[in-house]
C-alpha cells in the first residue's frame, strides 16, 4: 500500500502540534518526556478472566456457594480450548452424544481467542497451522471437513484452499535498517555467519529424514508417534543452547534466529528449551500437498480462533460457559463435579460417567486435588507469560525493503514481531490491524507473570509503540486502537527434561478408568496439532472405557 | 442628481492628487489586463487549446468591457461612493477568480459557463472604472487633458502588465497568488480614495469593515494557495499538473499539454487523451465483435469510464456493471467536463451502473451472470494488486461469466514485461479457459498486451463492428494475434496468492524503465 507522504506529514504536524500546545498546557515538566501524544489511542486491557481461574485457589470458599442446580451426562469435559473441543468433535462424530463441555470463559477457543472491529477480525493467540504430514490422517481429515483441504490431486495429494493458504508475501526481516525477504537474517549478514546458518539447515534437514531403530521418524507431530531410539530422546536431556554450542553455532545472527524460533512457538530461550524441542520445530514439518510446499502455512484473519470455531460447530452437545468445574470426587456411577457459575456465585452438580479434564495442569490439579494430592507438587510444567497486542492503524510508514507481509520481525527487539491481520482478506483496504507478540523471557516466569498483571495499560502502551517506531517511524500518529492481551500462562515451555520426562508421561495417566486428561501441555509443546491430538487421544480412552 | 454631484470638492493640493488619481488608473488598468491574462493561461491550462481559449477569453472580456462602459451612464448619485465599491467587487471577484476556477475545475459539469461568467462580470466590473474615473475628473480638468492623461495612464498599466506577468508573477507568485495579489491592489485603491477624500466621511466606516474583511480573504488566500495547487508535482511531471488529489487508495493527477492530456495514477501513466482510443478499442472490440448480441457487461477498474464508451457503441447491450475501488476516479470522470467529453459522458449513461468496491470482494458476493466481462486493472506492480490477477481470482470470475461468456485482461507489455505477459495467459489457461492473446501498439505506452479468455471454441475475428472506430478493424484485429519473435510465448510460473509470481516478474522486468 502506498502511504501518501503527504499525507503523512500533514499527520505528523497535527501530532506534533497536538503534543506542542499539550506541553505548553501542562508546563515544562512534561519536556522530559517523550513527544509522541497517545491520547488519541482507544483501547484498554481484555483477555481471558484469570480472576476466575485464580478462584481455584480457594477451592473451600467454592464449596461454601449455594447449589442452584443438578446435571448428569454420560461425558463430561472440563476445557472448551482446543484440546477439550476436540475430544468433543470425536466423540460426537462416533454416536455419544451426551457430552456436557464446561468453559470457564464466555468463549470457547482457549489459545485460539480473537477479536473483531470494523477493520478485520484478529488472533489474541495462536494464528496458524502449517499443513499437516499425510500421516497425521485425522488431522488431514478434518482440514477436509471444513474446507480448508478442497480435493485430492491425482497423486493423492491434498489441494489446499487458496483462501486459506498464506498469500506471498510471507514473511520479512527488519535487519540493518531494511526489510528483508524470510526470516533468516542475509541483509548485512557476514559469510562465516551465513556459512553456519546454511550448516546449521544441513543439520536440521538430516534430523527431518532421519529415522530411529524402532523405525520411527526421528521427530514428527503428534511428538508422541516419534522414535524412542535414545539416539535423540537424549537430545532432551541438554538445552538448546548447550547443544549449540556443543556444534559449534556461535554466529550471533543464527543464534538470535534460533532464539527467536524458541520465543516464537515456546516463549522460552535457547537455554530453557531443551534441545529435543528446539530441533522439532525444524525437523516435524513434513507436510505435502498439491499447492503447496512443505514449510507452507494455513491462516485466517482470526487465527486459529477458525480452527476452534470449526471444531465446535462439528459437533451438538451442549455448552456451558461461564461455569469453573472443580472438586471432582469419585462417586457410585462415575464422578460428582462441582461448577462454579462465575456470573452468578452459584453452584452446579454434576453426575457424569466419564470426565475428559481438558484443562492445563496448573488448572489440573486443582480440580483433581482430593483425588491426586501429588500432583500439586507437580514442577516439571512451566509456563510461559506473554503479551499480545492488536493495533488497528490506518498506514504504515516504513524504511527500504519489502512491504508489509504476514509475518513481520524486527532483529534484536523484545517482541518476536506481528503479523497483519487482514493478510488473507482480499480487499485492498489502506487500514489495517496488526497483531503484537511479545513473550516475557527477560525474566523467571513467575516473576515475568507478577510484574505483567501489574503493568498498566499505558506502560505496555509505550513499550510496544516505542518498539515499533524503530522501524516504522511515526507510527504512533496512525495508530487508532489498541487493545492488549496479557496471557499469564500462555504455553508450555518444553524444558530440558521434560518432553521425555517422567512427569508428563504420569500426568497423561487416567484415574480409575473414568477421569480422563486432554491438554497441549501433555505434549509439551503448545500447538494446535498437539492439542488436537491429546483431545482425540483423551476421548477414544473415555469412549473405550464407558 | 446634478447638484449631489456638485458636492464633489476637490480637496487642497489640487496638482498632487490628481496625480494621485491618475496612478489609480495606472494599477486599476494593470489589474484589469491581469485578471484577463490570468483567465486566458487557466484556462489554457485546463482545457488546452491556447490559441482557442485565449482568444475567447479576451472577446468576452472587451465586450464585458463595453457592457461596463454602457452601464455607467445609469451610475448616477455618489460618484465617488460607486467607484470605492466598484474597486472592491473587482478586487473581489478578480483576485479570486483563478483559486475559485482551479477549486470548481473538479466539481463542476460546465467549466466553461463558470468560465465566463467569471470572466464576463470581471470585465463589466473593469470596463465600469474608467468611466467613471473620467467623470470623477471631469470638472478638475479639460476634456482634451483628462482623456489623454487617463488613456496614457491605462496603456502604459496595460504594457506593464503584459510584461511582468509572463516574466516575473507567473514563475514568482503562480497564478492563483498572482490573481489574489492583483485583487489586494484593487482594495488598496480603494482604501486610498476611501481615506483621502474628506466627502467618504458618512460611509467610511461601513467601507472600512468591507475592506478589511475583503484584505483578509484576499491574504487568507494568498497564503494558502500552496494547499489549493500543488506544484511540488509540477517537478515530476513533464507536463502542467491541472488536476491533483489524493484519494484513501491512490493518488490522481491530471496533466496538459498543447497536445494531449495524461491520466497518471500513483505516478503510472493510465491513458493520454491523444492515443487511448487506440489502446480502448483494443480492449473492447476484438470481444464484443465475438459476442456482438451481448445483453449484460461487466467492467473491473476502469473508472475512466472509457471502455464504457466504446461498448455503448453496442445497441444490444442492455446493462453495464461498473466495478472501480475508488470513487474519486468514477466521480471525477462524471463531474468534470473535460473528462466527461472524453468519456462521451458514459458514465452518466443509464445502462451504467457504477459500483465503488474491492473487486475482489465484489466477485465474490455477486449473484449475476455476465455475456462479457472486460477486466481493466492498473498493472501488476504490487500485492494487492498482484491477487487480481491471480487463479484465486479467474476462479471466482468464471462463476459470474455466462454459460458464453468471455472476457479479456488488460496484461501488460508483451514487450518490455514478456514474462509478466505470458504469466497472465497461462495463469488463465491453467484456470482452465481457452485464451487468445494479442497486443496493439499504443504510442504513449508502446506494444500493449491483452488475453482473451473463453470457456469454448467458439470465437470468430470477423464479427460486426460499430461504425466510427479509428483503429480495430477486421484486419487490425487479424494483425494483433501475431506475436513477432522478441514477444512470442515462454514458459512462466502461475501467478497464485500464496506465491505472487506475477509480481515479482513485473517489478525486475519494468525496473530497468525506471516504473
Amino acid at each position: 500500500m502506498d502511504n501518501n507522504p503527504d499525507l503523512i506529514s500533514r499527520r505528523e504536524f497535527l501530532v506534533q502540534a497536538s503534543a506542542g500546545a499539550a506541553v505548553l498546557l501542562t508546563g515544562a515538566a512534561t519536556l522530559s518526556c517523550s513527544s509522541r501524544s497517545t491520547s488519541h489511542i482507544q483501547g484498554g486491557m481484555v483477555g481471558a478472566n484469570h480472576q476466575a481461574g485464580h478462584k481455584l485457589r480457594n477451592i473451600p470458599a467454592l464449596y461454601k456457594l449455594p447449589i442452584s442446580e443438578r446435571l448428569t451426562t454420560d461425558v463430561l469435559i472440563i476445557g472448551g480450548g482446543v484440546s477439550g473441543l476436540s475430544a468433543r468433535r470425536w466423540l460426537n462424530q462416533k454416536g455419544i452424544r451426551d457430552v456436557l463441555l464446561l468453559e470457564m470463559d464466555a468463549k470457547t477457543g482457549g489459545n485460539a481467542a480473537y477479536g473483531k472491529n470494523a477493520i478485520s477480525a484478529y488472533p489474541f493467540g495462536a494464528h496458524y497451522l502449517p499443513i499437516p504430514d499425510l500421516r497425521n490422517k485425522e488431522l488431514v481429515r478434518f482440514l477436509e471437513e471444513v474446507g480448508a483441504i478442497t480435493g485430492f490431486d491425482t497423486k493423492n495429494l491434498p489441494i489446499y484452499s487458496d483462501y486459506f493458504l498464506c498469500h506471498d508475501p510471507e514473511e520479512r526481516l527488519f535487519i540493518n535498517g531494511f526489510w528483508q525477504e524470510g526470516l533468516v537474517p542475509e541483509m548485512g549478514v557476514p559469510t562465516s555467519d551465513k556459512q553456519q546458518i546454511k550448516q546449521f539447515f544441513q543439520l536440521v534437514d538430516e534430523y527431518k529424514q532421519a529415522k530411529g531403530a524402532d523405525g520411527l521418524d526421528a521427530f514428527t507431530i503428534p511428538l508422541e508417534r516419534s522414535s524412542r531410539d535414545e539416539k535423540f530422546r537424549q537430545l532432551d536431556t541438554i538445552s538448546f543452547a548447550s547443544y549449540l554450542t556443543e556444534k559449534g553455532f556461535t554466529s550471533p545472527f543464527l543464534q538470535w534466529y534460533l532464539t527467536y524460533s524458541c520465543r516464537d512457538d515456546y516463549g522460552s530461550t535457547l537455554e530453557t528449551t531443551s534441545a529435543w524441542a528446539g530441533i522439532h520445530y525444524f525437523a516435524s514439518r513434513k507436510g505435502q500437498a498439491a499447492n503447496a510446499n512443505a514449510s507452507s502455512v494455513l491462516t485466517w484473519p482470526q487465527g486459529n480462533g477458525f480452527l476452534a470455531d470449526q471444531l465446535r460447530a462439528q459437533a451438538d452437545s451442549p455448552i456451558r460457559q461461564n461455569l469453573l468445574g472443580y472438586g471432582l470426587q469419585r462417586s457410585a456411577t462415575g464422578v460428582t463435579v462441582q461448577a462454579c457459575d462465575v456470573a452468578t456465585n452459584r453452584t452446579v452438580v454434576m453426575e457424569a460417567r466419564k470426565v475428559i479434564v481438558a484443562t492445563p495442569q496448573f488448572i489440573t490439579k486443582h480440580l483433581v486435588q482430593h483425588l491426586m494430592p501429588e500432583r500439586s507438587t507437580c514442577t516439571g510444567f512451566h509456563y510461559a507469560p506473554w503479551v499480545v497486542a492488536n493495533l488497528t492503524i490506518s498506514g504504515l510508514p516504513q524504511g527500504r525493503g519489502l512491504p508489509l507481509c504476514w509475518d513481520n520481525v524486527m532483529y534484536d527487539t523484545a517482541s518476536v514481531g506481528y503479523i497483519s491481520a487482514n493478510h488473507q482478506d482480499l480487499r485492498d483496504n489502506p487500514n489495517k490491524v496488526i497483531t503484537y507478540y511479545k513473550p516475557l523471557t527477560d525474566e523467571e516466569p513467575d516473576v515475568a507473570r507478577r510484574r505483567a498483571y501489574t503493568t498498566t495499560y499505558e506502560q505496555w502502551l509505550t513499550q510496544i509503540l516505542d518498539e515499533l517506531e524503530v522501524a516504522h517511524s511515526g507510527i504512533t500518529a496512525f495508530v487508532s486502537q489498541v487493545d492488549i492481551w496479557v496471557w499469564g500462562h500462555g504455553m508450555i515451555s518444553p524444558s530440558p527434561g521434560f518432553i521425555w520426562g517422567q512427569e508428563r508421561q504420569q500426568a497423561i495417566q487416567p484415574i480409575a478408568d473414568s477421569i480422563f486428561f486432554a491438554h497441549s501441555d501433555l505434549s509439551g509443546i503448545s500447538i494446535f496439532e498437539e492439542a488436537f491430538y491429546q483431545g482425540i487421544r483423551a476421548a477414544k480412552e473415555a469412549m473405550k472405557a464407558l | 442628481m446634478v447638484s449631489e454631484k456638485e458636492q464633489f470638492i476637490a480637496p487642497p493640493g489640487l496638482t498632487s492628487l490628481h496625480w494621485l488619481l491618475l496612478v489609480s488608473v495606472f494599477v486599476i488598468a494593470t489589474c484589469g489586463l491581469i485578471y484577463e491574462l490570468v483567465a486566458g493561461t487557466l484556462a489554457s491550462y485546463l482545457l488546452g487549446d491556447s490559441v482557442m481559449q485565449f482568444s475567447t477569453i479576451i472577446g468576452v472580456y472587451l465586450f464585458s468591457m463595453g457592457i461596463g462602459s454602457w452601464l455607467s451612464k445609469y451610475l448616477d448619485g455618489n460618484l465617488l461612493k460607486w467607484f470605492i465599491r466598484i474597486e472592491i467587487l473587482v478586487g473581489l471577484v478578480g483576485g479570486f477568480s483563478a483559486p475559485l476556477l482551479f477549486v470548481l475545475f473538479e466539481y463542476v459539469a460546465s467549466f466553461r459557463f463558470i468560465l465566463y461568467t467569471l470572466v464576463g462580470l470581471t470585465g463589466i466590473l473593469v470596463g465600469l472604472e474608467i468611466p467613471l474615473l473620467m467623470r470623477i475628473l471631469e470638472n478638475q480638468l479639460s476634456f482634451k487633458d483628462l482623456v489623454s492623461r487617463v488613456f496614457t495612464f491605462d496603456y502604459i498599466g496595460a504594457l506593464l502588465a503584459s510584461l511582468i506577468f509572463p516574466m516575473i508573477l507567473i514563475p514568482q507568485l503562480g497564478l492563483i497568488r498572482t490573481s489574489l495579489f492583483f485583487g489586494l491592489l484593487n482594495i488598496g485603491v480603494a482604501g486610498f480614495l476611501l481615506y483621502r477624500f474628506s466627502e467618504t466621511r458618512s460611509f467610511r466606516a461601513g467601507f472600512t469593515a468591507v475592506l478589511l474583511a475583503s484584505v483578509t480573504m484576499l491574504t487568507v488566500g494568498f497564503v494558502y494557495a500552496e494547499r489549493i495547487m500543488t506544484y511540488a508535482e509540477g517537478v515530476t511531471f513533464q507536463d502542467r499538473v491541472i488536476y491533483s488529489k489524493s484519494t484513501p487508495y491512490q493518488r490522481i493527477v491530471l496533466t496538459r499539454n498543447n497536445r494531449e492530456l495524461r491520466l497518471y495514477l500513483n505516478g503510472n501513466l493510465q491513458f493520454s487523451s491523444a492515443d487511448e482510443y487506440r489502446y480502448h478499442e483494443a480492449l473492447v472490440h476484438p470481444v464484443m465483435q465475438a459476442r456482438p448480441n451481448a445483453k449484460r457487461v461487466l467492467v473491473l477498474g476502469g473508472g475512466d469510464g472509457m471502455a464504457v464508451r466504446e461498448l455503448l457503441k453496442y445497441p444490444a447491450i442492455q446493462h453495464i456493471r461498473l466495478v472501480d475501488l475508488d470513487p474519486g476516479m468514477t466521480s471525477l470522470f462524471q463531474q468534470n467536463e473535460t473528462l466527461v467529453s472524453l468519456n462521451k459522458r458514459s458514465l452518466l449513461s443509464p445502462k451504467v451502473q457504477i459500483t465503488n468496491n474491492d473487486a475482489f470482494s465484489w466477485i465474490r458476493q455477486d449473484t449475476a451472470r455476465y455475456d462479457v466481462v472486460i477486466v481493466d486493472f492498473p498493472d501488476p506492480s504490487n500485492y494487492s494488486i498482484g491477487k487480481l490477477y491471480s487463479t484465486t481470482f479467474y476462479t471466482e470470475l468464471e462463476k459470474r461469466l455466462a454459460p458464453d461468456g468471455v472476457f479479456v485482461v488488460q496484461s501488460t507489455s508483451p514487450y518490455v514485461a514478456r514474462k509478466s505477459f505470458w504469466c497472465i495467459r497461462n495463469t488463465l489457461a491453467t484456470v482452465g479457459f481457452q485464451t487468445i492473446p494479442y497486443h496493439a501498439y499504443v504510442p504513449s505506452f508502446g506494444e500493449w498486451g491483452y488475453v482473451l479468455a473463453l470457456r469454448n471454441h467458439h470465437w470468430r475475428v470477423d464479427g460486426p463492428l460499430p461504425t466510427g472506430l479509428r483503429y480495430v478493424n477486421t484486419q487490425t484485429i487479424r494483425d494483433m494475434l501475431y506475436f513477432s519473435p522478441d514477444m512470442a510465448e515462454v514458459p512462466t510460473a502461475i501467478n497464485k496468492l500464496n506465491n505472487q509470481a506475477l509480481v515479482q516478474s513485473f517489478e525486475e522486468e519494468w525496473a530497468p524503465y525506471g516504473q
